[in-house]
C-alpha cells in the first residue's frame, strides 16, 4: 500500500471520542461472538466481562459528547451480554447447527441481493429528488415477468430482460405522475405497490391458474470458482454464488462510480439537491429525474427477478414480503451511498440468514425470528446509529415556469 | 462606455393569472454600463429578468442582443447568448464544493467519462485570479460565508462566458462594507468590458453605483435617466407615484420600567455550535429596541430562545417580573410575550386555515374559545370579526382561507393576532419583508404606536433603514455578541463597521 | 410549498437558498389534499372513481375477452346493491325499542338473497370506515399511516383473547373489555411510530410498515402450532379460541344462522361522527389539524408538534384495533394463522379510503361503502364463476384500487391548475400586486 492510500485510510478512520464509540460497538458484538462457535465459550462470566467493557467504551464515547454512537455502544454491548449468557445457556449441538459461519455467510449474501439491487435503485430514484416507495411493487413486478419470460421464452437471459422490462414500466407510471403531474409521492409509489400487486396476481391466476409456476423453469446459473472450492471458510462461502449476487455487487461499484465520480452521477445529484439551480444551468430536471426514477425500478425488478428465477425458482403472489421496503430503509440507514445501503443490505440479510436457521432452537419460536429482519429494520431506521441527511430537495415536486 | 446597445428589450410583456406582470417595457443596456433597474417590490423587476435570463417566455416582445434578435427559451440559451444571472436566491448547491458549483453542466471528463476534478480547480482558479475574485475550489459552499458565495455565484455567469451580467438584488444580505466591496468588483468588471444590470430596491446604491437608472412600477417603466443628478426623493416619487414618507413621524421614547431582561444568554444551534454569545441588554416598557445585523450572526437563534422555541445553554431571560429562561414556548407567550415570527408564511400563519382559526392561534385553548377541550368556533369567528375590522384587514373575513390574502394584509393578521393578547414585550423579525409601501407604513406607524401604549418592542431587522427609523435604541449583533449601543441619529457607516465587528462594545 | 415554488421568488434575503426546510422527509399530504378538498368537493372523486373503474373494464375486456359490464353487473348484484332497487312500503323497527316506523326498503324478509348479499356488504364497510378513519385521521395530521394492519391485527389478537377468556362476566362488560383491549392494542402499537416519529423523526411509512410483518409474524406465531394462544381443543389446527358466547355482539338485521349484520354497524356509524367531531370541535383536532398544515406554524404558536404526531398515530391506531376488535366479536369469532397471514388485508384497502374519500368523514363513508361493494361483490361466494373467475376478481379489485390511488395524487394537479386560472382572476382583481 502507498503511503498516500494509506495516509488517506488512516484520514478516514474515525478519531478520538467516535473510536471510543466504534471500539465500543465491535467489543459488544464480540462479548456476544465468543459464546458461538468456533470459540463457544461456556462460562458465562466472559461474555459480562467483555460487554461490560463495551459499555464502558460507551459511555466513555456518551462523556465527550459522541451521543448516537455512544449509546449505540452502550446498547450492544448490553445486548452482548445477553445475546451471549442465551449462548452460553444453550446446548453445544444447538450452537453447531445453527451458528454454522460459512453456511450463514453464504446464506447472507443471497438473502442480500434482491436488497441490495433495489436499494441501489431506490439511491438513484432518491438522489435524483424522487421518492420511490414503489420499490416493492416494481421489485414483485420484476419476480414475476422475470419468471414468466423465463418460462415462455425458455431462457433466463430473456426472463431478466422481461423482468428489466415490466420494472421500468412501472417505474414510467410513477415517473410521469411525481414529476409531470407533480402528484404525491408516496401515495403515488403506494398506488404502484397495489397496482404491482394487482396485476401479478391476476395474471399469475390467469396464466398458472391453481398449480402454480411449473418446475424446470431455466433458472440463472451458480458461478463455481473451482480453485476456491477447497478454501477454509471462503470456499463454501464464494465457491458456489448465483450470478447475479456477483452483479449485485458490481452493480454497487457501478453505482457508486456513476454517483460520484462522473458527469451524470454530478448532476444527478445535484438536481437532488437544489433543482432550480441545476435548472439555471440547463440542466433538464424532468429528464434527469424520469432517468434516475426508470433505472431504479429496473434495478428493482432485477433484485426480484433474482428472487423468483435465482433463489426459489418459482413464484407466489405477494412474495416479495416487504423487501422493497426494506431496502428502502437500507438506503436510509446507508445515508443514500452505495455501499453504507449494501453493508446494511448485508445486515438485514445476515437476520434472514439467522432466522432461518434458528428453528432448530424451537419449532413455534421459528415463526417470531421471521420477524427478526423487520425487527432489526425498525431498530435501523429509528435511528439508533446515525442520523441521516437525505437529499435536500427529495420528495418535492419540481415546477418550471 | 460604449454606445452601442448590446441588449435591447422592446415592448416586453409578461402576463400570469390575473396579473401582468410587465407591460411592454422597454429597455436598453450599453456595453461597459452599470444599468440600475429600480422599484418596488412586485414591480416587475425579477420577472423582466427572469425573461431575460430565459427562465420566462415573454408574451410579446423583442430581444436584441448585439443588434441581433436572439431567442432566449432557457436559461441554456441565454448562457450562450453571453447573459448570465447572479440571483437573489444564490443557485448554488449547498453541500457541493465551489469548484463543483461553478463547472457543473460543462464538466471537463477523463475521457469523456470520469469527472477530472483537478482541471475543474485548475479553472476555476484561472479566471478567480483574472478577475479578482478570491475563492476556495475546494470550499464547500455551506461553509463559507454569504459574501463568498456570491462571488461564487458571479465566477459561474463569467466561468460560461458571460458578457452581459443581471445582479438581482446583490447587497440583500451584504453589510455596507461588503457592498462596497462588489460595488469595486463591478467597476472592475465594466473596465474589462462586461456590462451590469443591477436590481435594487434601495436608492442609496442605485445613485452610487449605476450609470443609468430605469424605474418600473407596477409592470411598466416610467423612467431611465442617468445616474448624475438624481435625488433619493426623486427616485422615490418615481417608484410610487406619490410623495413618499421615508421617515416615521415619532415622538421621542418614555421608557417606564424593564420589562425584558436577557442576562449572559448564549444558545447553541442544531449542530452543538454557539450562536449567541453571552448576550445581556434590556427591553424597556415604551421603547423600541433595534437589534441590527447582517443575517445569520445569531438573530434567529436569540429570538428562538427568548420566545422559548430553543433551549439556552446559559443564561437567564426574564419578561415582567418571570423567569421564563427554561420555559417552553406556551410558557413564555403566556408570560406577557408577542411574536411577530420573520416568515409570516411559513412561521406565522396557517395558510390553509381560516383567518379566525389563525387569530385563535395563541387562544384556542382557553375560554371562551374552548372549555375542557370543547371548542366553539362560532366564539372564534366573533373575535376575528373584530380583530380584522380594528387592524383594517382586506380580502375576506373571519372565515377566508388565510392563504388567499395578500402579504400586507396576512401581516396584519399576525399583529393582530399578537397586539391583541396585549403582551408586555413584542418581538418584530423583520416585520416588512416583502410588504408594499402602504403595508410598511401601516406596520410602522402600528409598532410605534403600540410602543406609546407602554409596551417594550424588540425590533429585528436586516434593513437598516427600518432599524434606523424605528429604533429608540442601536445595538448591534455580530458573531452572536451584543458589540455596540447607538443612538438612533448614528449613520449608517457607524452602523456597518459595528455589524462587521469593528466596533468596540459600548460602555 | 406545494404551488407556489417557482411562480414568484420568495420573498427575503439573497443568501444560499437551503431546500432542506422543515426536517420532513416529504411534503405533508394533508396540504396537498387540502387544495382538493377546497375546489373539488364531489366531483373530482367521482371523476376519479368513474376512471378508475373504466379502465379495470378495460383490463377485463383485454384479458378474458368478457363484456366488462356484465362484470360490473354481476359484482353490483353480488355486493347487494341490487336491494336498494326493489321499493315498497315496508316497516323498520327502531333498536332496542318495540316501535316501527315505514321505510322504503324491505328489511324483515330473511329469505332475500340480495338483502343477505347487502348485509354482507354492509360487514365489510364496518371494519372499512373504522380502518379508513385511521389512515384518514393520521393523514389530518401529516402522516401516513400504512400500518393500520399491523394494527387492526393487534385490535383482533387483543380482541380474540380477551373476549375468549374470562368466563361469567356479564356480556356488557365482556364486549366492552375485548373491544377496549383492541383499542388500545392499536393505539400502542401506532403510537410506537408516532414516538418514533416525534423524537428521531423517524418516517412513518417505513416504521408502521416494519411493525406490520412484526405484528403478523406475532399473530403467525401465538395462534400457530404449540403457540401460546393457540385453541384448547383441536391441538394440530393453528387457530385461537372461539370468543365466548356472552362477548359477541348483538346482530341487527339478517339470519342468525347465516352471517349477520352485527352492532358493530351503529359502532362504524358513530365512529365517522367521533371523527368529524374530533377534529372540528375539540382543541385535540385544531392541534392536529394546524400540525398538519404547517407543522412550523404550528410550532412557532405554542403547539407541541411531537406531542400531536405521537397523539394523531395514536388515535389513528385506535381506530384501526377498534375494526380488529368489532370484526372479532361481531363475525369472525376466532384468527386462524391463515387469516393473519394472507386473507385479511383490509386496512390497505382503508388506505384507498381514506385517500378516496379526502380525509373527511362524509368521504370516507361513501368511499367505504363503494369498496365494501367491490370486495364483497367479486368474493368467491357471490361471484357467479360463469361471468368471472373470483380469484381473478380479488385481483381486479387490487387493480382498480391502486388506480383510484394513483389518480387521486394526480387530481391535485389537475384542481390546481383549475383553481389558479380561476381564483388568480377574482383575486388579481381585488389586491395590490405584492
Amino acid at each position: 500500500m502507498s503511503p498516500a492510500m494509506s495516509g488517506r485510510l488512516r484520514s478516514r478512520l474515525p478519531t478520538g471520542a467516535r473510536a471510543l464509540a466504534w471500539a465500543g460497538i465491535l467489543v459488544g458484538i464480540a462479548a456476544f461472538w465468543v459464546a458461538l462457535p468456533p470459540l463457544k465459550v461456556r462460562e458465562p462470566l466472559v461474555p459480562f466481562l467483555i460487554g461490560l467493557v463495551a459499555v464502558g467504551l460507551g459511555i466513555a464515547a456518551l462523556r465527550q459528547g459522541v451521543r448516537r454512537l455512544g449509546w449505540g455502544a452502550v446498547v450492544i454491548g448490553v445486548l452482548g451480554i445477553g445475546l451471549g449468557y442465551l449462548a452460553t445457556r444453550s446446548s453445544v449441538t444447538h450452537l453447531d447447527q445453527v451458528v454454522v459461519w460459512s453456511a450463514l455467510t453464504a446464506a447472507m449474501l443471497r438473502y442480500a441481493t434482491p436488497l441490495a439491487f433495489a436499494a441501489m435503485g431506490g439511491i438513484f430514484s432518491e438522489r435524483s429528488g424522487v421518492v420511490n416507495i414503489g420499490l416493492e411493487g416494481m421489485m414483485l413486478s420484476g419476480a414475476f415477468f422475470g419468471i414468466l419470460g423465463a418460462d415462455k421464452l425458455n431462457s433466463w437471459p430473456l426472463g431478466l430482460a422481461c423482468a428489466a422490462l415490466a420494472g421500468g414500466l412501472f417505474a414510467l407510471v410513477h415517473a410521469f405522475f411525481a414529476i409531470q403531474l407533480r402528484a404525491d409521492q408516496i401515495v403515488g409509489g403506494t398506488a404502484i405497490n397495489f397496482l404491482s400487486l394487482g396485476i401479478t396476481g391476476y395474471l399469475f391466476i390467469d396464466i398458472y391458474g391453481g398449480e402454480g409456476t411449473p418446475p424446470n423453469i431455466p433458472d440463472i446459473p451458480d458461478v463455481h470458482l473451482n480453485f476456491l472450492e477447497d478454501w477454509y471458510f471462503v470456499g463454501p462461502v464464494l465457491g458456489q454464488l448465483n450470478l447475479m449476487i456477483w452483479l449485485a455487487f458490481l452493480t454497487i461499484a457501478a453505482t457508486w462510480v456513476v454517483l460520484f465520480k462522473t458527469p451524470i452521477g454530478l448532476r444527478i445529484r445535484a438536481v437532488g439537491e437544489h433543482p432550480r439551480a441545476a435548472d439555471t444551468v440547463g440542466i433538464s430536471v424532468y429528464a434527469t429525474r424520469y432517468a434516475a426514477v426508470t433505472l431504479s425500478g429496473v434495478l428493482a425488478a432485477l433484485g426480484g427477478a433474482y428472487l423468483s428465477i435465482g433463489f426459489v425458482n418459482s413464484f407466489n403472489q405477494n412474495m416479495t414480503v416487504g423487501r422493497g421496503f426494506i431496502a428502502l430503509a437500507a438506503v436510509i440507514f446507508g445515508n443514500w451511498r452505495p455501499w453504507g445501503a449494501a453493508a446494511a443490505a448485508l445486515l438485514f440479510g445476515f437476520s434472514s440468514a439467522l432466522a432461518q436457521r434458528l428453528p432448530a432452537y424451537s419449532e413455534s419460536a421459528a415463526v417470531l425470528f421471521q420477524a427478526l429482519p423487520y425487527v432489526l429494520t425498525l431498530i435501523a431506521v429509528a435511528g439508533v446509529i446515525g442520523r441521516s441527511i437525505p437529499p435536500a430537495a427529495v420528495g418535492r415536486p419540481y415546477q418550471k415556469q | 462606455m460604449d454606445e452601442r446597445p448590446v441588449l435591447e428589450l422592446r415592448g416586453i410583456t409578461k402576463r400570469f393569472p390575473g396579473i401582468v406582470a410587465n407591460d411592454s417595457v422597454d429597455f436598453d443596456l450599453r456595453k461597459g454600463e452599470v444599468h440600475a433597474l429600480l422599484g418596488e417590490n412586485g414591480a416587475g423587476k425579477s420577472t423582466l429578468m427572469n425573461v431575460v435570463y430565459g427562465l420566462y417566455r415573454p408574451d410579446e416582445g423583442e430581444i436584441r442582443i448585439n443588434g441581433k434578435p436572439a431567442e432566449l427559451g432557457s436559461p441554456r440559451a441565454a448562457i450562450e447568448n453571453g447573459v448570465g444571472m447572479v440571483h437573489q436566491h444564490f443557485m448554488l448547491i449547498p453541500v457541493m464544493t465551489v469548484a463543483e458549483n461553478i463547472v457543473l453542466a460543462t464538466e471537463p471528463t477523463h475521457k469523456g467519462v470520469l469527472l477530472d476534478y483537478a482541471t475543474a480547480e485548475r479553472r476555476v482558479r484561472d479566471i478567480s485570479t483574472r478577475f479578482g475574485l478570491a475563492v476556495d475550489p475546494r470550499a464547500i459552499v455551506q461553509d463559507i460565508t454569504v459574501g463568498q458565495q456570491q462571488r461564487v455565484e458571479i465566477l459561474k455567469a463569467l466561468y460560461r462566458g458571460a458578457d452581459i451580467l443581471v445582479l438581482d438584488e446583490p447587497t440583500a444580505v451584504l453589510t455596507p462594507q461588503e457592498a462596497q466591496e462588489l460595488f469595486t468588483i463591478i467597476r472592475s468588471l465594466t473596465e474589462q468590458g462586461k456590462s451590469i444590470i443591477f436590481i435594487s430596491h434601495k436608492l442609496n446604491e442605485v445613485t452610487e453605483v449605476a450609470d443609468r437608472i430605469t424605474v418600473l412600477r407596477r409592470g411598466k417603466k416610467i423612467e431611465t435617466l442617468p445616474a448624475a443628478g438624481a435625488t433619493e426623493e426623486g427616485l422615490a416619487r418615481l417608484m410610487v407615484g406619490r410623495e413618499v414618507l421615508l421617515r416615521v413621524d415619532k415622538t421621542a421614547a418614555q421608557p417606564a420600567r424593564v420589562l425584558l431582561s436577557v442576562k449572559g444568554l448564549t444558545v447553541e444551534d442544531d449542530r452543538g455550535i454557539e450562536q449567541v454569545r453571552d448576550v445581556s441588554f434590556e427591553v424597556k416598557g415604551g421603547e423600541i429596541v433595534g437589534i441590527a445585523g447582517v443575517d445569520g450572526n445569531g438573530q434567529t437563534e436569540l429570538i428562538d430562545a427568548i420566545a422559548g422555541l430553543r433551549r439556552s445553554q446559559a443564561g437567564k431571560i426574564v419578561i415582567g417580573d418571570e423567569d421564563v429562561t427554561d420555559d417552553s414556548c406556551k410558557e413564555c407567550l403566556d408570560a406577557g410575550l408577542g411574536h411577530i415570527p420573520e416568515d409570516r408564511q411559513r412561521r406565522g400563519l396557517v395558510l390553509d386555515f381560516s383567518l379566525a382559526e389563525n387569530l385563535a392561534l395563541h387562544d384556542y385553548d382557553h375560554p371562551p374559545a374552548s372549555r375542557h377541550g370543547w371548542l366553539y368556533p362560532k366564539r372564534l369567528i366573533e373575535k376575528a370579526r373584530t380583530l380584522l375590522q380594528e387592524f383594517d384587514v382586506r380580502g375576506g373575513g373571519p372565515q377566508t382561507r388565510a392563504g388567499g390574502l395578500s402579504g400586507g394584509n396576512q401581516q396584519k393578521v399576525v399583529l393582530a393576532r399578537e397586539i391583541d393578547r396585549n403582551p408586555k414585550v413584542l418581538i418584530a423579525a423583520q416585520p416588512t419583508r416583502g410588504l408594499d409601501v402602504g403595508a410598511i407604513e401601516f406596520v410602522h406607524r402600528r409598532l410605534v404606536g403600540e410602543r406609546d401604549e407602554g409596551r417594550g418592542i424588540l425590533l429585528v431587522s436586516l434593513e437598516l433603514d427600518e432599524i434606523l427609523s424605528l429604533s429608540d435604541r442601536i445595538l448591534v449583533i455580530f458573531e452572536g455578541r451584543i458589540v455596540g449601543e447607538f443612538p438612533p441619529g448614528a449613520s449608517e457607516e457607524e452602523l456597518g463597521v459595528a455589524m462587521t465587528g469593528g466596533g468596540r462594545k459600548a460602555a | 410549498m406545494s404551488g407556489t415554488e417557482g411562480t414568484t421568488p420568495p420573498e427575503g434575503g439573497g443568501k444560499v437558498e437551503n431546500p432542506r426546510t422543515g426536517g420532513d422527509y416529504a411534503p405533508s399530504v394533508a396540504r396537498r389534499l387540502a387544495l382538493a378538498q377546497r375546489a373539488g368537493g364531489l366531483l373530482v372523486p367521482l371523476v376519479t372513481t368513474i376512471v378508475a373503474f373504466l379502465i379495470g373494464g378495460l383490463v377485463v375486456l383485454a384479458t378474458t375477452g368478457k363484456n366488462p359490464l356484465t362484470t360490473y353487473q354481476a359484482i353490483f348484484e353480488g355486493a347487494g346493491l341490487n336491494w336498494f332497487i326493489e321499493i315498497g312500503s315496508h316497516e323498520l323497527r327502531i333498536p332496542f325499542t318495540d316501535a316501527h316506523i315505514p321505510f322504503p326498503w324491505n328489511v324483515n324478509d330473511l329469505e332475500s338473497l340480495a338483502a343477505y348479499n347487502l348485509q354482507q356488504t354492509l360487514i365489510s364497510f364496518v371494519p372499512l370506515v373504522l380502518t379508513g378513519l385511521a389512515v384518514a385521521f393520521a393523514f389530518r395530521c401529516g402522516m401516513f399511516n400504512i400500518g393500520g394492519q399491523g394494527q387492526y391485527l393487534a385490535g383482533a389478537i387483543m380482541g380474540v383473547w380477551v373476549g375468549s377468556e374470562l368466563p361469567g362476566l356479564p356480556g356488557l362488560v365482556h364486549i366492552l373489555l375485548a373491544v377496549v383491549a383492541g383499542v388500545v392494542a392499536g393505539a400502542l402499537v401506532a403510537g410506537i411510530a408516532g414516538i418514533l416519529k416525534a423524537t428521531v423523526g423517524t418516517h412513518e411509512v417505513i416504521s408502521t410498515i416494519m411493525l406490520n410483518w412484526i405484528m403478523v409474524w406475532t399473530g403467525v406465531f401465538l395462534f400457530g402450532l404449540g403457540g401460546p394462544l393457540q385453541n384448547d381443543t383441536q391441538p394440530f389446527v393453528p387457530v385461537s379460541n372461539d370468543v365466548l358466547d356472552e362477548s359477541k355482539l348483538g346482530i341487527l338485521w339478517g339470519d342468525p344462522g347465516l352471517q349477520a349484520l352485527h352492532v358493530g354497524f351503529y359502532v362504524a356509524l358513530a365512529g365517522l361522527v367521533v371523527y368529524w367531531l374530533t377534529l372540528n370541535r375539540t382543541t385535540l383536532g385544531y392541534e392536529v389539524r394546524a400540525v398538519g398544515f404547517n407543522p412550523e406554524a404550528a410550532h412557532y404558536g405554542g403547539i407541541s408538534v411531537a406531542r400531536n404526531y405521537f397523539l394523531a398515530m395514536a388515535i389513528s391506531g385506535a381506530f384501526a384495533g377498534l375494526a380488529g376488535a368489532i370484526d372479532i366479536v361481531g363475525w369472525q369469532y376466532r384468527i386462524n394463522t391463515n387469516d393473519v397471514m394472507i386473507s385479511s388485508q383490509i386496512a390497505f384497502v382503508g388506505i384507498a379510503v381514506a385517500l378516496l374519500g379526502r380525509n373527511k368523514a362524509i368521504g370516507v363513508g361513501l368511499a367505504a361503502l363503494l369498496f365494501a361493494a367491490l370486495t364483497t361483490g367479486t368474493s368467491t361466494r357471490n361471484l357467479d364463476p360463469e361471468i368471472f373467475r373470483p380469484e381473478l376478481a380479488a385481483n381486479l379489485t387490487l387493480l382498480i384500487q391502486g388506480l383510484v390511488v394513483l389518480f387521486v395524487g394526480a387530481d391535485v394537479l389537475v384542481l390546481y391548475l383549475l383553481n389558479v386560472r380561476k381564483r388568480g382572476r377574482q383575486r388579481a382583481a381585488t389586491r395590490p400586486q405584492e
